[in-house]
Parts: C-alpha cells; sequence; structure tokens
C-alpha cells in the first residue's frame, strides 16, 4: 500500500470514528428525561432498577435522580413505559447510524 | 407558570451577531415552542430581519470585555433574572443551535437552577478539558435553567458581587483567562453560595463545535463543518458553535 492510499483510508477511518463517537453520544442526550419534575437516565441501569423494584417491592418505592435527590415512584408501570421508550427511540436512532458507518467502511 | 428562552444579543464591530440570532430564534420556535425574549439594543434591532412575535428588551451592553483582542460583549449575563419576564427560564447563548427539543424538558424539574458541567467535543479531540485552566471546576454557561424564587436571586446577587470584584476572585482561583467569562463567574458564584459543597447540574454534555472549525454549511436540521481536511456533519443533535464566522455562512 503506497502512502496516499494509507492515508485515505486512515482519513476515512478516522472520518467514522468521530461520527460514530458523535452519534453515541447524540444517544446519551437523548437518554435523558424528565419525570415527575426530576432528571433520569433512560439508560440499561435505570431500566433494570424500575423493573425489579415494580416487580419485589410495593409502590411507591424511591429511587435517586441525575443528582442524587430522592424521588417517589408511584406509578412503576408508567415510569417503565416512558423509560423503555425513550431508550429505545434513542438506540434505534444509534443503531440505523451505526449501519451506515458500515457502508461506508 | 410561565416559562420561556431568554437571549442576549449584541452586534460588536467585528460579528454580526444579529444574523446568529436569527438562526438560533428559527430553531428555538420550531424545536423547543416556548416564548423567546431577545435582550439587545437599538443599534443590533435595527439590523434584524423580522423574527415574529418576540419579546425586545433593550439595554446597553457593558463594553470593555475582549475575546482573542476582539470586542466581547458578553458581561451582561448576570441580569438575566431581572431581565426575564418568565417564572422559569432558559437562558441559551445566540450560538447555541437547538436541532433537537432536549433542552425544553428541563423546564419543568422542580430543579431552581441547573447548569452543566461538561462539553463533549464533536471532533473528537477532546479539547475542553478545563481542568487545566483554573483551580476551579468550571460550568458552561452557554445554558441556564433558573426559577424566579429567594434561592435563584442570592445566586445572581452572588454573581454580581463576583463580577464588581472579579479580577480578585480570577487570581483566587487562579483562572488562566484574564477576560471576563461567564462560565467561571457562574462556577465561582455557584460554589460560593453552596457553601463549597457542589451543586445540581444539568445531566448533559453541551456538544460543542471548537473555534477552528469552519462551519460550510447549515440546514433545518443540523450542520457540516470543516476541520482540517476533515468535513464531518451532525443531524438532529444540538451543537454549540464556537467559530463566529457562522453568522456569515
Amino acid at each position: 500500500m503506497d502512502i496516499g492510499s494509507l492515508k485515505k483510508e486512515s482519513d476515512l477511518s478516522y472520518g467514522i470514528a468521530v461520527a460514530k463517537r458523535n452519534a453515541l453520544e447524540k444517544a446519551q442526550s437523548r437518554l435523558i428525561i424528565v419525570y415527575k419534575e426530576h432528571i433520569f437516565r433512560a439508560d440499561s441501569q435505570t431500566i433494570n432498577l424500575v423493573k425489579t423494584l415494580g416487580e419485589v417491592h410495593s409502590s411507591p418505592f424511591y429511587i435517586l435522580d441525575t443528582n442524587d435527590n430522592p424521588v417517589e415512584i408511584s406509578n412503576p408501570k408508567e415510569f417503565l413505559q416512558i423509560l423503555v421508550q425513550r431508550n429505545q427511540e434513542a438506540i434505534s436512532s444509534y443503531h440505523q447510524m451505526s449501519k451506515t458507518f458500515e457502508k461506508k467502511k | 407558570m410561565t416559562k420561556g428562552v431568554l437571549l442576549f444579543c449584541f452586534d460588536t464591530a467585528d460579528t454580526r451577531y444579529h444574523s446568529i440570532l436569527e438562526r438560533c430564534v428559527t430553531l428555538v420556535k420550531k424545536n423547543l415552542k416556548l416564548p423567546i425574549t431577545v435582550v439587545t439594543n437599538f443599534k443590533t434591532f435595527k439590523r434584524m430581519k423580522p423574527l415574529g412575535f418576540i419579546n425586545y428588551k433593550f439595554i446597553e451592553p457593558e463594553l470593555g470585555n475582549t475575546k482573542l483582542g476582539k470586542e466581547w460583549n458578553n458581561v451582561d449575563r448576570h441580569m438575566a433574572y431581572e431581565l426575564s419576564p418568565y417564572d422559569t427560564t432558559l437562558v441559551m447563548d445566540i450560538d447555541y443551535f437547538c436541532f433537537t427539543d432536549n433542552l425544553a424538558h428541563f423546564l419543568d424539574t422542580d430543579y431552581d437552577f441547573l447548569v452543566p458541567d461538561t462539553a463533549y467535543d464533536l471532533t473528537g479531540r477532546n479539547t475542553f478539558d478545563q481542568r487545566r485552566w483554573s483551580m476551579i471546576p468550571m460550568v458552561w454557561a452557554t445554558v441556564l435553567v433558573f426559577k424566579k424564587n429567594h434561592k435563584v436571586r442570592k445566586i445572581f446577587e452572588t454573581v454580581k458581587y463576583i463580577k464588581q470584584y472579579y479580577s480578585y476572585f480570577n487570581d483566587m482561583y487562579r483562572v488562566y483567562s484574564k477576560n471576563l467569562r461567564n462560565d467561571y463567574l457562574f462556577a465561582m458564584a455557584l460554589q460560593q453560595i453552596n457553601g463549597f459543597t457542589g451543586y445540581d447540574k444539568l445531566p448533559l454534555a453541551l456538544p460543542t463545535l471548537p473555534p477552528d472549525c469552519e462551519i460550510i454549511k447549515i440546514t433545518d436540521n443540523g450542520l457540516v463543518w470543516k476541520h482540517g481536511d476533515q468535513i464531518s456533519y451532525v443531524e438532529d443533535q444540538d451543537v454549540h458553535v464556537l467559530n463566529k464566522e457562522i453568522a456569515d455562512v
């Protein structure tokens, strides 16, 4: 491989890596939601926590928001639905972007 | 309870900030769907194209601050509390382009005052590692959300106090840049008023394009930039653009 081709390949890989990183950051931003006047991340940790507490603990239960303030969750089903919906909206968008990166390789 | 967006815009000899404002307002209307109040002066106002239903507050900007040797009229942010007509206010730099509705939700929290403390470099170079530049963790006053109440009034009073003695506080916190930056001004005020114990933050890393990125195209839902020989773009993602030549795009 000549140096020109190497540079071109390297630039392409760099461009894809930055775009993929930005797409992930976009998804991370989109995971942030406001529920009952508090801020949460609709990530796997929050989803698992709410699902588990909803199953093994009677309502209401209490969890921490992104600033570690306690929040009463009185309707876990509703909250879980919102979390899952936002999580899949963000990750599905990231998945679509990832597909376009695959094509560029 | 009213809520809305407060924007500050003053043209300078070097930069037509009103052009940046025009783009910003369009995006706020489209994506945040909130009432807007623009703080400006008559000189800048006369240059703006009609922007639809918007409140204007006229003040003369405090002069004297500079950035890279150029006039920089950013010193009036401390007046946001008095100037805002809303119960809950989102203050935004006009070079923060809202290509999403992400910020709108933060006006519906029970937090009194929220500010982000991290920025995300869209060029992948991590150029906003601010810890090297001061002894205080910086906040990004690019975006502030506040309610009007006793506690927040005290925060803004502290901001004014620190602004008055800024050179002293700047030296005390060993801030590298000597000009007045709202990022440090608010970081100092929040640290002081909260008894050096930390404070609530917006859990956002502000997606930011460093000043050495040339914006080559802006569309309704994103923008394209050039850095070196790389051309990149984002879509449906908010962007804080530090290169003020965006006024000419």
